[in-house]
């Protein structure tokens, strides 16, 4: 039981850090279209 | 549709991906204007922003895609312009037809990239509203990280919690479990700092107007379940008990984001249509100089009076006439009507439509505010701000609401307080967030825009919002009947001719007569020609004698198209031998020899009336004639659509009269009209509508505006406003039954804080969801 004294905190920096990856795709525009992606089948390359 | 295959792709799943904007599909545009415009600096700052793009300065702008319909359009433009030097990326949203381009000032100007748009068939223009749409899409990028923190931070502090709930207490060690609660802590401050930013934004704005809002429930609850957890988390012996709420805190503010979030989206795509409508006028044209050249000016310093020449591909940049011997233009956004019309030199042409093929020579008679089109963004504009009735009332109920809201947690908190102080906290917040009255004010206000927008992509345009709950109450529909109900010019219903001759053959010898004159009866026989498609001869010479008739050739070739008395004949006689009608205006035609063929003209009514008026008595509507015009003239009209009361040679004070005697007798009556004698009536009336052809005045008087005159939009508007206060009255009774059954749960202390989150989340999104029906077409409008 002693690792959960480690991994709780860990857990809390990993869903710090993975909230800083969204925010950065965010911010790179990758979600202001989500539909666009979606769209290219229907685009011949 | 030629040009889709320009783009090599099919056009049939266009439908469902690109929503509604992408409804019409124009043809590539063949531009050749001057964009040098675009390279101004001080234009630029209208829409280019400096960036940085790998560490090297660059330029970001944003500009409007013109002419793009679909998301294979999308494609055509972003990869016009990513074979461009200097272009470091290049988007186009299908939807907003707004194109984001990244580019270096150094190696490319914008000019460049406008020309190699324009050779793919399209025009970029700059966005007035530039700033805006940044600002817009800032918005929205906040609203989903606000919705992506606490998301994350819910499901986190889930697992963090799920222990505490599944094992007994004392099985965790209690400092494990200090550990446990301390990591919730951790996660739940960004979703109180940042995710509920906009509750604490609003409540605080609220409170500092003295009034009671949405959120200021939801924002005391918020911090009533943070600072209790917090106590319990930091002193698990001290006032605030042992219980932690982070679980329902943060899932009741992920749900509320995901609402506010959804209910974002939908009104940006309101405001894109609207910027789309009013970024149609070009920002620059060419003006006529007094020695004929060109020269290329701003918009802003055109004058009434001026001659133009617009491009294939451009707006007309104001109402005027064509000068040019014929124009194809594309007049959709003001008829909704998607096929190219043919104008004719002296013909008016309209602000913010289309010229499609060809340069067009056009002399500007109204600029800016005095266009049509000015006058539609206007309509728009002011229909989308108004609050309707039942939304007001809504408004006024709320505030009281609230105070009761906020009375009933603090007494329900007291009370269990009392009986059970483990509890009391969880029922309090239940009871702010679970009455939140979200649902029932959108209830009615976003039922009728989605109305509103149904009708416009139909080109009826709603000048109040008011109008649908008028409009869904009425049983008595009056016309008015020239124009209205008939076309304003008359047509050719029959042709009678001398034994051995086809009426075709009659029409071929009278129409190169007729087309050399423009008296009414003249150019329905040269319409009816024209429309059966017969080769015609030419006369050299046609005489026209004034009032009477007219005639060409000598002798054995003459040949007399006019009155009867002009052409020799005896009307009496005529009528005896069945070669004429009473009551109808006749033209004769006869050669040398005698009577040839009588022409039997008619007021052209609208093919479209007489289904409609069966239409309305089938929706269980009363309809009514009242016309300026002869009693035998409205009788015939009446007669031929199945209308039974009719009131002729009405003065509009006399028409004024009548609708108000109706009216006392209790009648709520809708008018249909579109000439100035209507604008009191439709003024008046309960409900009115003028035909897009007519009178502005009268447009101005009325509630909805058909832009393409077609009567049957009366019908599918009287037929959406029934649904949509069917629709306002479902979520109305919605939102009551939910807050019948959720308040006494939550005072009971059945309802965890979480689950009331989600459905006051759920309610309000339920209500929204039920008025977007409103916003699909109820069938596909035969054209």
């Amino acid at each position: 039981m002693e690792s959960m004294y480690l991994l709780i905190p860990l857990s809390v920096l990993l869903v710090l850090g993975i909230m800083g990856l969204f925010w950065w795709a965010l911010q790179g525009g990758q979600f202001d279209n989500v539909e666009r992606e979606g769209q290219r089948i229907f685009h011949g390359d | 549709m030629a040009d889709i295959q320009a783009f090599g792709s099919n056009p049939a799943p266009v439908e469902g991906v690109g929503g509604w904007l992408l409804g019409q599909h124009r043809g590539p545009l063949t531009v050749t204007d001057d964009f040098s415009v675009l390279d101004d600096p001080v234009e630029q700052q209208d829409f280019t922003q400096d960036c940085e793009v790998q560490g090297r300065p660059a330029c970001e702008s944003v500009l409007l895609v013109q002419g793009m319909y679909c998301a294979a359009c999308s494609d055509a433009v972003e990869s016009a312009i990513a074979g461009q030097p200097g272009v470091l990326s290049a988007q186009v949203h299908a939807a907003t037809r707004r194109l984001i381009v990244r580019w270096d000032p150094a190696l490319v100007r914008i000019s460049d990239l406008a020309r190699a748009v324009g050779d793919a068939g399209y025009r970029l223009l700059p966005l007035q509203q530039a700033l805006s749409v940044s600002e817009r899409q800032a918005e929205t990028r906040k609203a989903l990280w606000r919705l992506f923190v606490a998301g994350f931070c819910m499901m986190q502090v889930m697992m963090y919690t799920t222990p505490m709930y599944v094992t007994e207490p004392g099985d965790i060690a209690p400092d494990l479990l200090h550990l446990l609660r301390w990591a919730c802590w951790i996660l739940s401050v960004p979703v109180l700092l940042f995710a509920s930013g906009p509750f604490f934004g609003n409540a605080w704005r609220d409170l500092r107007r003295g009034r009671v809002g949405m959120d200021t429930p939801v924002s005391i609850g918020i911090l009533v379940t943070f600072i209790a957890s917090s106590g319990a988390t930091f002193d698990p012996t001290g006032p605030w008990g042992s219980e932690i709420w982070y679980d329902s805190l943060t899932m009741f503010v992920f749900f509320l984001l995901g609402g506010r979030y959804l209910e974002l989206k939908a009104r940006d795509r309101t405001a894109g249509a609207l910027d789309a409508l009013i970024n149609r006028l070009p920002e620059r044209c060419e003006r006529q100089q007094a020695d004929g050249a060109f020269e290329s000016i701003s918009l802003k310093r055109l004058q009434p009076g001026d001659v133009v020449r617009v491009q294939a591909g451009q707006a007309f940049p104001g109402d005027g006439l064509l000068l040019s011997a014929g124009a194809t233009v594309d007049e959709a956004l003001l008829t909704g009507e998607s096929h190219p019309v043919t104008r004719r030199q002296g013909e008016a042409l309209v602000a913010g439509s289309y010229n499609l093929a060809g340069a067009a020579l056009m002399r500007i008679e109204r600029l800016g505010r005095d266009t049509r089109f000015a006058q539609i963004v206007q309509l728009m504009e002011r229909a989308s701000t108004e609050k309707p009735r039942l939304a007001q009332l809504a408004d006024r109920i709320a505030a009281p609401f609230l105070f009761a809201v906020l009375l009933a947690a603090a007494l329900s908190g007291w009370w269990w307080w009392q009986i059970d102080p483990d509890q009391a906290i969880a029922v309090a917040v239940a009871v702010l967030i679970v009455t939140c009255p979200c649902a029932l004010s959108l209830a009615t206000p976003v039922a009728m825009l989605a109305a509103a927008g149904a009708l416009a992509k139909r080109g009826v345009l709603v000048r109040r919002l008011q109008a649908f709950e008028v409009l869904a109450g009425i049983d008595t529909v009056v016309f008015d009947k020239t124009g209205t109900l008939t076309r304003d010019r008359l047509v050719l219903s029959q042709v009678l001719v001398r034994p051995g001759l086809a009426p075709a053959q009659a029409l071929q010898q009278a129409a190169p007569l007729a087309s050399a004159s423009l008296h009414p009866v003249s150019r329905a026989i040269a319409r009816a020609a024209q429309e059966q498609g017969l080769a015609l001869s030419a006369f050299s010479e046609v005489q026209e004698l004034p009032g009477l008739g007219l005639q060409a050739g000598q002798g054995d070739s003459l040949l007399k198209l006019g009155s009867a008395g002009f052409c020799g004949l005896d009307e009496a006689g005529l009528l005896g031998a069945g070669q004429s009608v009473e009551g109808q205006p006749c033209s004769y035609l006869v050669d040398a020899s005698g009577w040839l063929a009588t022409f039997v003209l008619d007021e052209g009514v609208r093919e479209e009336a007489a289904a409609v008026v069966a239409q309305l008595h089938a929706l269980g509507l009363e309809t009514r004639l009242l016309s300026g015009d002869q009693s035998q003239a409205a009788e015939r009209v009446a007669r031929q659509l199945g209308i039974t009361q009719v009131v002729a040679q009405a003065s509009p004070e006399r028409k004024l009269a009548e609708v108000l005697a109706l009216q006392q007798q209790g009648h709520r009556l809708a008018m249909v009209g579109d000439g100035l004698n209507d604008g009191p009536v439709l003024a008046r009336a309960d409900s009115s509508f003028a035909l897009g052809h007519g009178a502005p005045l009268a447009q101005a008087q009325s509630d909805f505006v058909v832009q393409s005159g077609q009567l049957d939009e009366l019908v599918a508007a009287i037929v959406l406003a029934r649904k949509t206060l069917a629709v306002v009255r479902q979520n109305l009774l919605w939102a009551a039954v939910y807050n019948l059954v959720a308040v006494p749960l939550a005072l009971a202390g059945w309802m965890p804080p979480w689950l009331a989150g989600l459905g006051m989340a759920a309610s309000s999104l339920l209500v929204i969801g039920n008025a977007l029906r409103l916003a699909r077409p109820p069938q596909s409008r035969p054209v």
